[in-house]
């Protein structure tokens, strides 16, 4: 009985030295494969190479991620360093949950990022979040069928595709032997974030918006504008005229050559070029609406997930030792080698193959630097993203336009109101 | 003395049930009818405010409640008898004497202990346009059968989420109604052969009376199951399309924790506990149990 008595003492007093390194609790969405392996191997890295902290990762399920953050937010038991969806910041930043990071951010390495990441993680002045890498959003086309059809594929931002051209390709691709609906729109992702990301950009193209931009107090008479009834109704027509399949039976409809236009973000390069190889060209955003509209007629998605400290950190400076790592060019490469997204830092685009000036992926760049609308950085996304989603779902199932984003607007509206117009 | 003894253990022992009861629902339950009169989000630098009755105001003029509280009727209302009779009929089945029954009863019980969220994403692909349901009929009717997307189709929503719901749940009843049916002692059903009594007489003038206790705790357990209808619409439909399989719990999530309205959600909660709470002394007062002396 003493014998073990004296051990538990000495394992304790053990375990009270080995405390000196202090831990440092990190919370990451698990996203796909590839990119869950190089944030383990990071963390593991990181936690060799220096013994001021010691970092532990948890990783929780990316469909309930956010619902299990806004949790543990209200319980007090958020993790020191947080791995939050860009357009989600601005909720947690206003809900004082984590800290503004200017202090620790350099000069220089603040110019070195892309402006999309540094737009994505400001609000009220400070920036509160950065991400490693930003998003692509575009076409990927099978050049087999394209080729079969005649279609001219477009290799700038300027010359991309106009409705009437977007519209005649389809309606021909559609006859195509082997295609069953010519573009794939990612729908086996669930309504969810993927509608608000891939989607409000037609509804920017057409010359509409989620909300007002100005003031972020409304979105009447934006969400719900002639420009956005138009907006709803195309994206209803592609389903009624069986351009798309409303229930893929899961992710590969593309890599199956059943879809031969693939609507998706950069995530699904690496997989795409597997199965095609030089047959897999990128096709950027169609020019779909009004060129004298709020957004030039062609819009494509911006932001990521991002990296944050919380407020309830006992050391900030330790957390932002791992971030500063992470944030390093040659480590960013690493992760956008993984998932095929576009690196959050110019250096960092120098030293990826893919993103250099010729390669695959330089198209998702210059679309960045175009025509990149970021989703709305206010404290309400959340409400927005959840009424916007909802309203496109009933669009598809054949609700009238017009009621569902009636709808979503009065209580986009309502929620502004009961929050007191998010004051900062 | 003695009397008191036995009662100290019995407070030992019903002792941590109550305090597990109280932390998880008694507290709970009070502080959501707390904050159903708040203004209290999920996140939020605004001060907590008291707001009356508001919540509950919006909520009779939100439609999408009210369509919800119709959706878990017509689910109670469908799934109950149905999942009922079936799982009473599997038990009268597999509580036969016939080699091989322990087979048949670990069968009929499988779904029950698969996990719902594995079920909901196996029968999604069951349901799938191009998935096992469709290419069926298409087999056996010559194609002749016009394909259906059974999960994005209003109609057929929610009765394939009823059909799945009833499939995972019967098990679990069967095997309530098997001990009920081993509790009946055989020498009445052999005093009913003497008399010449048939299976369908002995059936309903020894089994469903002598069954009434366990009938009526199923009935109640499943009616409380099928109102609190989460897993399996968050998982294959969240609530669509056109909400016509959302339910009220699913409405109640949505509202707490993506939109972030938690006196609202609350208020939602304390609702529909009345109305569970009405529904469960309603059939309690008419399935009144029967209690050996």
């Amino acid at each position: 009985m003493r014998k073990i008595l004296l051990l538990i003492v000495f394992a304790c007093t053990f375990f009270t030295f080995s405390m000196a390194t202090e831990t440092i609790e990190l919370w990451f969405h698990s996203g796909r494969g590839a990119e869950r392996d190089v944030i383990q191997d990071q963390v593991k890295r990181f936690n060799e190479m220096q013994d001021l902290v010691e970092i532990k990762a948890v990783q929780l399920p990316e469909g309930s991620y956010n619902d299990q953050v806004q949790a543990a937010a209200l319980a007090n038991k958020l993790p020191d360093i947080l791995d939050l969806d860009g357009p989600n910041m601005t909720n947690y930043a206003w809900g004082e949950f984590i800290i503004p990071l200017d202090k620790y951010i350099p000069e220089d390495m603040k110019t070195d990022f892309l402006p999309s990441i540094l737009k994505q993680g400001t609000y009220s002045g400070s920036i509160y979040a950065l991400g490693t890498f930003d998003s692509g959003l575009a076409i990927w086309g099978n050049r087999e069928y394209l080729d079969k059809i005649g279609a001219r594929i477009p290799t700038s931002v300027e010359d991309a595709w106009t409705m009437e051209e977007f519209m005649d390709i389809l309606s021909k691709l559609k006859n195509v032997e082997g295609v069953v609906y010519p573009l794939d729109l990612k729908l086996n992702y669930g309504v969810g974030e993927w509608y608000t990301y891939g989607f409000s950009p037609i509804f920017q193209a057409f010359g509409a918006d989620l909300i007002n931009r100005e003031d972020y107090m409304s979105a009447d008479g934006i969400l719900n504008s002639p420009e956005a009834v138009a907006a709803g109704k195309w994206f209803a027509d592609l389903f009624k005229m069986g351009y798309v399949n409303p229930n893929p039976a899961g992710d590969a409809d593309f890599i199956e050559g059943k879809s031969a236009l693939s609507w998706v973000g950069h995530w699904a390069y690496n997989q795409y070029k597997e199965a095609f190889n030089d047959n897999l060209v990128l096709i950027p955003m169609p020019k779909l609406g009004n060129p004298d509209g709020i957004y030039k007629g062609q819009a494509t998605g911006t932001g990521s997930w991002c990296w944050g400290i919380t407020s309830g950190c006992a050391n900030p400076y330790g957390a932002w030792l791992f971030l500063e790592f992470i944030l390093r060019p040659e480590e960013i490469v690493k992760m956008t080698d993984a998932n095929g997204a576009v690196p959050a830092r110019l250096s960092a685009t120098k030293l990826s193959d893919p993103y250099g000036p010729n390669g695959d992926l330089s198209l998702f760049v210059a679309q960045l630097q175009t025509i990149g609308v970021e989703r709305p950085v206010t404290p309400a996304y959340p409400i927005i993203t959840s009424e916007f989603m909802k309203a496109l779902d009933d669009i598809v199932n054949g609700v009238d336009v017009k009621e569902a984003l009636d709808y979503a607007v009065e209580q986009i509206d309502l929620d502004i109101e009961d929050n007191e117009g998010y004051p900062m | 003395m003695l009397l008191n003894r036995k009662h100290r253990a019995a407070l030992l022992f019903i002792l941590p049930g109550i305090i597990m009861l109280t932390i998880f629902i008694i507290f709970p339950f009070f502080m959501s009818f707390g904050l159903s009169f708040t203004n209290q989000r999920l996140i939020s630098k605004l001060p907590t405010k008291f707001i009356g009755f508001e919540n509950y105001e919006r909520l009779f003029g939100d439609k999408v409640f009210i369509q919800s509280l119709l959706n878990n009727f017509l689910f109670a209302v469908i799934v109950v008898p149905i999942q009922t009779s079936l799982a009473l009929g599997m038990a009268m089945l597999v509580n036969k004497k016939i080699k091989g029954v322990k087979i048949f009863r670990t069968v009929y019980f499988m779904p029950t202990v698969t996990t719902m969220a594995v079920v909901a994403v196996i029968w999604s692909f069951l349901y799938n346009p191009e998935g096992l349901i469709n290419n069926f009929f298409h087999t056996i009717s010559f194609g002749n059968w016009t394909t259906v997307d059974f999960l994005n189709d209003p109609l057929w929503a929610f009765p394939s989420i009823m059909l799945l719901s009833i499939w995972q749940g019967a098990g679990f009843q069967m095997l309530i109604f098997l001990a009920g049916l081993q509790e009946i002692p055989y020498s009445l059903y052999e005093a009913a052969t003497i008399d010449g009594a048939g299976s369908w007489k002995k059936f309903t003038n020894i089994t469903l009376p002598q069954l009434k206790n366990t009938t009526s705790f199923v009935l109640i357990s499943t009616t409380i199951l099928a109102l609190r209808l989460f897993d399996q619409v968050q998982i294959m439909t969240n609530g669509g399309p056109r909400n016509a399989t959302m339910t009220v719990i699913l409405h109640l999530y949505n509202s707490g924790f993506q939109k972030q309205k938690v006196g609202y959600a609350s208020a939602m909660t304390v609702v529909f506990f009345l109305i569970v709470l009405g529904i469960s002394i309603f059939q309690r007062m008419i399935l009144k149990e029967e209690r050996e002396a």
